[in-house]
């Protein structure tokens, strides 16, 4: 029980963890996307955004130049690092000192002078660092290079929350938590037998029935009150150890798990109100008599139409919200979480008379099939509760990810990245040069093939106006190797020049093709770097576009190096793309080490097929952690049932094995106990989550579909915690079976 | 010293201890076919520690314990439990029938550890329940029986293989007097009539009179002492 209420207890302060990750991540914010930057003055900070990944890792990484004294320092940071200096997150001093992490290092060649403070920091685990910059101001160009007076997000916006969104949130947290509370009520069971024979001897010197009932819910409260006591004793250690581990690229501080105190106090009311209900109900089948003998009193058959009364229900909550998508505003949320719940706890209701009308029919077998099924027989309610939990945790899990994988189109973009052409792209800021950059790559470990483009903005006018051209197109430099990824060309030699046609969206090439037409350079950016202008020569070939490696159809000029005069050189920005050789090992970070050689402002990404919605994203993340934590603390509620299960018929076990009856026989049967029970809930766990999953995309209105695929997963996940838990009990079901358990007999 | 000649399970300067407790210390036995031997002492003697290696259920620390010309101690721990399911049956003080299995079932039980098909097993217990006077008991489980019905299915549980040895650990302790003579009868009666020997734990001088011959254990050494019939 102290497991349940640490659990609980955690989940009561997610929305705290929430907010407060988020909280931090607003604090330093650094992002201007503002075209008019601040003027240089004795409070502003010049930051570039130098983000990097190591192996599968992602580090914050930002280059800090303060043009002031009173320049603002970012959160967790007391002073600023100068040129060559960093100060970094516990996570990543540690992740540098590591061996294996050579590479890292030689990617940052900073001097370490100290560490950046919680408050700096979103996660403890966060690898982050903030490294001494030069030169930055010149960079400026209010995305990744930025004049800043101060951090946080200067214009904050609220974001209307996508309901189907809030639908997921809300069906993950019941689909989470309901497990747990059905853990608790199984938990607050444990021991049941070894209670009634206590009871008994009670009735034996004298307690009526009714004073023997107050005594079991009296035992109930104070054992709930002690699961209380441990299981904030356990959430409080575990808030300690939270914040040393990483789950899932999340991590938390301490600090951030406190319980929302409305929330805290339900469950220190709910559980042990729990308690002794769940005791009193189980009391009802049993009777309790003074000569120390306690019997079940014989069960009435489990009736079926009041325990389908409760999904029938929870359909009836949620069908007035079939088909009304994410167009129609937010679902009536009491109705999502009714319907859920009940829905689940159908399950719990179902699951007993399930167990009991099956194994009622199991006809004779072996000797381990007959064992089992007889002690199903006899008390299939209790194994029934044993499986409770996980059916209830695969029903969630099933519809969630059916919902998942309905909606999952909705928040996956496909990024038109070709990942056969290229897997990484390096930009480079401007002004790199071309030949020896290329060159640089091309002799990096683990790259096949070098495709390099700089590209530039021309337009019909100054760049420096309040509207800016009329006209504008692009214009793409390469060999002509690199320009074929990128247009069908009739023929090409260095000194060529084209004019694209066929563009998808930067139509106006061919309009601006007139010899002798002067056209601007964009340069935002740049400083007071006097702005570049072209004249369009004659005999510029025409040539059609054709889709690039990154997805689109470039308009407007393309140039040979040999035709690029020298100051357009200064102005145009490098894009590589990069066909890279995986099954050589770090091929990514070589490429990333590089790119940072060139220059710390060069961006390298590894190039995806699609993307996914970081909030989508994270909420799946969310679920994951969420449903490990769940099965981890079912499996162990499973394995101590299991275990006193065992305990209990320890003096039965050893005598069977007295009088000959073969380990495995006994090994089997207990198999069996287990496996009937488990394969009925997941039978029914799978009807109920595809009926829940159906429903819930009718909701969002989404084509319903069956991803069968994550319901074997599902159903395999749970029959994997049964079969770990089994194979656990084993060695102290063998040892139970030892002859010396006869020694008391 | 060596096994009496004849003697069908034999116990030759037995040795056992749990932990510092030492509970046989130089314990000797034997029986012989047909034969009922009581095994009496105090609570704590060594008595049902003694049953235990004379079964094969426990090895003793040292000494020597022969069934048949067979040397025990020798035995795997599986030609031990095949002996068990074969050869001997056992009669506990409280009975220790498997609760979920009907009485008929339960009876039948050891008939189908070794192999027997389940009709054939549970008409051969139902032949022994209606010996016992107890086959109106046949579809009932444990729990809907009283302790001396649930004894005597016991007794036919240990009977139903045609066993050569019949270990009973105190087989009345947990009934009354009535109840309680009543199954020694029908024990002792049956396990005559197919020449059974019946190793017999008591403390019960009433109960140790149906048998042939007394052994006490005190102290975990044992002294026979000849009945006069």
């Amino acid at each position: 029980m102290g497991f349940g209420v640490a659990l609980l207890l955690l989940s009561t302060a997610l929305p705290n963890v929430l907010s407060a990750r988020h909280d931090r991540e607003q604090a330093r914010m650094d992002y201007t996307y503002d075209l008019t930057e601040p003027p240089k003055a004795d409070d502003t900070l010049v930051i570039s955004d130098v983000d990097t990944t190591f192996r599968d890792k992602d580090v914050r990484g930002r280059l800090m130049e303060p043009e002031g004294p009173r320049a603002p320092l970012p959160p967790g940071v007391s002073r600023f690092p100068g040129p060559g200096e960093m100060v970094v997150s516990p996570a990543l001093r540690k992740l540098l000192a590591a061996d294996g992490s050579a590479l890292l290092r030689e990617r940052l060649p900073y001097r370490i002078i100290g560490d950046i403070g919680e408050s700096g920091l979103v996660g403890s685990q966060e690898l982050a660092y903030y490294a001494g910059g030069s030169g930055l101001a010149a960079r400026v160009d209010g995305s990744q290079t930025a004049r800043l007076t101060e951090f946080g997000d200067p214009n904050p916006t609220t974001e209307e929350p996508d309901p189907v969104l809030v639908l997921l949130n809300i069906v993950v947290i019941v689909a989470l938590l309901m497990p747990v509370a059905v853990f608790i009520a199984a938990a607050v069971r444990f021991g049941g037998e070894r209670r009634d024979r206590r009871l008994a001897a009670l009735r034996l010197v004298g307690s009526d029935s009714r004073m023997t009932r107050r005594v079991a819910a009296g035992e109930a409260l104070a054992g709930a009150l002690l699961g209380l006591a441990l299981g904030t004793g356990f959430f409080l250690i575990g808030r300690q150890v939270a914040g040393s581990v990483e789950l899932m690229g999340v991590s938390v501080w301490p600090s951030y798990l406190d319980p929302s105190p409305a929330l805290a106090a339900l469950v220190a009311v709910a559980v042990p109100s729990a308690a002794v209900l769940v005791t009193l109900l189980a009391l009802r089948g049993v009777v309790i008599e003074p000569l120390g003998v306690v019997r079940a009193a014989k069960p009435a058959r489990r009736r079926l139409w009041w325990r389908l009364l409760l999904p029938v229900a929870g359909l009836a909550m949620l069908y007035p919200m079939v088909g009304q998508g994410r167009d129609n505003g937010d679902f009536n949320q009491y109705l999502v979480v009714g319907g859920v719940l009940l829905l689940l706890v159908g399950i719990t209701a179902l699951l007993p008379w399930l167990v009991e009308t099956v194994v009622g029919r199991l006809g004779a077998g072996g000797v381990a099939w007959q064992l089992a099924v007889r002690r199903l027989q006899l008390s299939s309610g209790t194994a029934a509760r044993m499986v409770n939990g996980i059916a209830v945790a695969v029903a969630g899990a099933i519809a969630l990810q059916m919902l998942f994988a309905g909606v999952d189109g909705q928040y996956t973009q496909e990024t038109g990245q070709d990942v056969r052409r290229a897997q990484m792209q390096v930009g480079l800021p401007d002004g790199v040069p071309m030949a020896a950059t290329v060159q640089q790559f091309a002799d990096t470990k683990g790259v096949r093939k070098v495709t390099a483009l700089w590209e530039g903005y021309l337009g019909d006018t100054s760049w420096d106006t309040e509207t800016g051209p009329g006209l504008s197109t692009e214009l793409t430099v390469g060999d002509c190797a690199a320009l074929r990824e990128v247009a069908k060309l009739p023929s090409c030699a260095n000194g060529d020049l084209f004019v694209l046609e066929g563009a998808e969206y930067s139509v106006d090439g061919p309009a601006l093709n007139r010899p002798g037409r002067k056209l601007y350079l964009e340069s935002y950016g740049r400083g007071d770097v006097a702005e570049v202008t072209w004249t369009v020569p004659a005999g510029v070939g025409t040539a059609r576009s054709i889709t690039d490696p990154a997805g689109s159809r470039r308009g407007g000029f393309l140039m040979t190096p040999a035709a690029m005069p020298e100051d357009v050189a200064r102005t145009v920005r490098g894009e590589l793309y990069l066909s890279v050789d995986e099954s050589v090992p770090d091929a990514s970070d070589h490429v990333r080490n590089t790119a940072a050689r060139v220059d710390p402002l060069a961006d390298p990404t590894n190039w995806t097929a699609t993307r996914t919605s970081a909030r989508y994203d994270s909420l799946r993340t969310g679920l994951l952690v969420g449903a490990v934590c769940v099965l981890l603390l079912i499996g162990a509620s499973l394995l101590v049932s299991q275990l006193e299960q065992l305990r209990e018929r320890r003096k039965l076990l050893s005598a069977l094995v007295a009088f000959g009856t073969r380990r495995r026989t006994l090994t089997m049967s207990v198999l069996w106990q287990t496996a009937i029970p488990i394969a009925l809930g997941l039978l029914l766990a799978s009807v109920v989550g595809i009926t829940l999953g159906g429903v819930l995309l009718r909701m969002s209105d989404t084509p319903v579909g069956v991803d069968w695929a994550s319901v074997l997963a599902m159903t395999g996940t749970g029959a994997g915690v049964v079969l770990a838990v089994t194979l656990l009990s084993l060695p102290p079901l063998l040892r139970l079976m030892r002859p010396e358990g006869l020694r008391t007999e | 010293m060596s096994a009496p000649a004849g003697s069908l399970l034999a116990a030759v300067d037995l040795r056992k201890a749990y932990g510092s407790t030492l509970a046989l210390d130089g314990a000797e036995f034997s029986i012989h076919p047909g034969e009922v031997v009581a095994v009496m002492g105090p609570s704590g003697s060594g008595k049902s520690t003694l049953l235990h290696c004379l079964a094969g259920i426990v090895p003793p620390d040292s000494g020597s314990i022969t069934y048949d010309g067979r040397e025990l101690a020798t035995m795997s721990d599986a030609r031990r439990s095949a002996l068990r399911r074969s050869e001997f049956g056992f009669v506990f003080q409280f009975g220790q029938l498997v609760p979920e299995l009907t009485c008929v079932e339960n009876v039948a039980l050891p008939l189908r550890l070794n192999g027997a098909p389940r009709k054939q097993a549970e008409r051969t217990a139902l032949a022994w329940l209606e010996r016992l006077e107890v086959d109106d008991l046949r579809g009932k489980r444990p729990g809907e029986v009283s302790g001396g019905q649930g004894q005597r299915v016991a007794v036919a549980r240990s009977l139903v293989t045609g066993p050569r040895v019949i270990f009973a650990d105190e087989p009345t302790g947990a009934l009354d007097s009535l109840n309680g003579e009543r199954v020694m009868e029908l024990l002792t009666e049956a396990a005559r009539s197919a020449n059974a020997a019946v190793v017999l734990v008591t403390h019960e001088a009433r109960v140790a009179a149906y048998s042939d011959r007394e052994i006490v254990v005190r102290d975990g050494k044992s002294r026979d002492m000849e009945r006069v019939v």
